[in-house]
């Protein structure tokens, strides 16, 4: 009960941001008018319905991730939420919640009425509708998290800065090498299983962070930059080692790649 | 002593708060009893706000132990905050929910929230109720964090300079409110403030921050018993010699005669030297001005 509270009053004051998803689901429906052919219209107004209504979702998430605590904790209001009987993970998940649900909301006003318009709702089933859910939630909450723990960090202005830079910059170096020697080894399925492990892991990291940003670095700005930092370069490092070993473990007992042999010089 | 703590209110213990190379507080001791009320006085920058976030459990203190009804803030704050209401000092609600919305929000997380003793105590301030925080004027936000503090009827009452910007009519409010709710209750409240006239007559015991330095740590009648304000005419020429046997804290003399705050003995067997009642913020001055030419 607790959490939806927190949920609740993160939306006061936020409402005004459905009336724009609405606004962008309208503008979606009126493409349908000004194609002449009635097919290709809806196939335009379908896609660009889902596709705008997926990137302001995410748009909305890392809006929403990038003020939720730090601003806050900038004008000095965080302590409201610390003086009521609430376990950091009630604030925090309450938050999350908040977020994600402003999120999808607003996704769905925005593709909703070309989707239904259309008619695409005849055509899909239970799987694509899930497909597009599952990343439209998926990215949100990504984003989320990982705006949340960058506006942190910028708010903060401390040294802690340079690992952070630090750990990114590794994290993408080392991922990259990696992904390069299963490209060489053909492994491309591999590949993408590698990234969405590595996604995982680093999105359930920027949730720690940010749990841990409220549940020990509190009203202090400094201390919550610390946590999220410590928390998400350990977070990195570990997903490295996941990655490291997935990919010695993916070319050691993957087939060697076939490789085009040699024509003989011989003439028959 | 363990079971003492147990049933104190506050308990602080050695309590030092640092940031980077500066210290803010050190080694601050005190304990507040149930019922009392313990002002903490200072001047700006003296701590006070470092002091009240570890009390809180918004700051973890780098030395020293914190604690409320016997259990460590830092660790249990959640459930300590079931006890406690808190006015800030910066009035912190979310600026874009009304009155009713913010009752609405904190109601629904206190078992004992007593609606009817909210809704008069906003009746009585004449808040609007359906204006977004953020749009009140400083005294209604004042009195709106006063009255979500007293919403869920707490045994402990965490006041940061509440009366900070108010005007008179508004500060009147606040310490009517706190007299009914101690007549009513016997609240435990801890303040600090820098209205000295307007606590006087509310606080039990007194606390002096200086510095980070936790000055005077006494109860109100210990403290007026204890010094005394003398003054003198200038047609009587009082020498500082003639004062030194009753341990002066502070003195001055001028055309106009002179006066001083005197720690021991009786002035009043000494010719032309007049004793008054002290005030609190005469003695606040004199012993922190006494502490700064000290230190300087």
């Amino acid at each position: 009960m607790s959490i939806l509270a927190v949920t609740r009053r993160e939306w006061t004051g936020r409402r005004n941001v459905l009336l724009l998803a609405l606004g962008i689901g309208v503008i979606m429906v009126l493409g349908l008018y000004f194609e002449p052919d009635l097919k290709t219209a809806h196939e335009k107004a379908s896609f660009m319905g889902v596709f705008s209504g997926t990137m302001l979702a995410w748009v909305i998430a890392l809006m929403f991730g990038a003020t939720m605590v730090s601003r806050d904790l900038e004008e000095r209001r965080f302590g409201f939420l610390l003086n009521q009987p609430l376990h950091p993970a009630q604030i925090f998940l309450g938050k999350v919640l908040a977020g994600l649900g402003l999120a999808l909301a607003s996704g769905a006003l925005a593709s909703l009425p070309a989707v239904l318009l259309s008619g695409l709702w005849r055509q899909v089933g239970l799987r694509d509708v899930g497909s597009v859910l599952g990343v439209g939630l998926a990215g949100s909450l990504s984003l989320l998290l990982l705006f949340h723990a960058v506006s942190i960090q910028v708010r903060s202005r401390s040294l802690w800065l340079l690992l952070d830079l630090a750990a990114w910059v590794l994290f993408f170096g080392v991922v990259r090498w990696l992904s390069l020697r299963l490209i060489e080894a053909g492994a491309f399925p591999e590949m993408l299983h590698l990234w969405l492990v590595l996604l995982a892991g680093v999105t359930l990291g920027l949730g720690l962070a940010g749990y841990l940003q409220v549940a020990q670095g509190r009203t202090d700005l400094q201390w919550s930059h610390r946590w999220v930092s410590v928390t998400l370069a350990s977070t990195l490092g570990l997903m490295l080692l996941v990655g490291a070993v997935d990919v010695a473990w993916v070319l050691k007992h993957r087939p060697p790649a076939v490789k085009a042999q040699p024509r003989s010089s011989r003439i028959h | 002593m363990t079971s003492q703590v147990e049933i104190l209110p506050v308990a602080c213990c050695q309590v030092g708060v640092r940031y980077g190379r500066t210290q803010a507080v050190e080694e601050a001791t005190f304990q507040v009893e149930p019922g009392q009320v313990y002002a903490l006085l200072g001047r700006n920058g003296s701590g006070k706000t470092s002091l009240v976030r570890c009390l809180l459990g918004h700051q973890k203190p780098t030395a020293g132990r914190v604690e409320l009804y016997g259990q460590e803030v830092w660790s249990s704050r959640q459930v300590l905050m079931h006890r406690v209401g808190v006015v800030a000092e910066e009035p912190d609600a979310p600026p874009l929910m009304t009155t009713r919305q913010l009752v609405r929000f904190c109601g629904g997380l206190y078992p004992t929230w007593d609606q009817a003793g909210v809704d008069g105590r906003l009746s009585r301030f004449r808040v609007p109720l359906d204006l977004p925080f953020g749009r009140l004027s400083r005294g209604q936000k004042g009195q709106v964090s006063l009255a979500l503090a007293l919403g869920p009827k707490p045994d402990l009452l965490v006041l940061d300079d509440p009366t900070l910007g108010l005007d008179a009519v508004a500060r009147r409010e606040v310490y009517d409110e706190l007299l009914g709710e101690l007549a009513e209750r016997g609240t435990t409240v801890f303040i600090t403030t820098h209205d000295l006239a307007g606590i006087e007559g509310l606080a039990d015991r007194i606390g002096i921050l200086h510095q980070g330095r936790l000055l005077v740590d006494a109860s109100l009648e210990d403290l007026k018993a204890r010094h005394q304000k003398v003054s003198w005419a200038p047609t009587q020429a009082v020498d500082p010699g003639d004062l030194a046997p009753f341990a002066p804290l502070w003195s001055r003399a001028g055309s106009l005669g002179g006066e001083a705050i005197l720690t021991q003995g009786d002035p009043s067997q000494v010719p032309g030297m007049q004793v008054h009642a002290l005030s609190l913020e005469e003695l606040f001055v004199a012993l922190v001005g006494a502490e700064t030419e000290v230190a300087s």
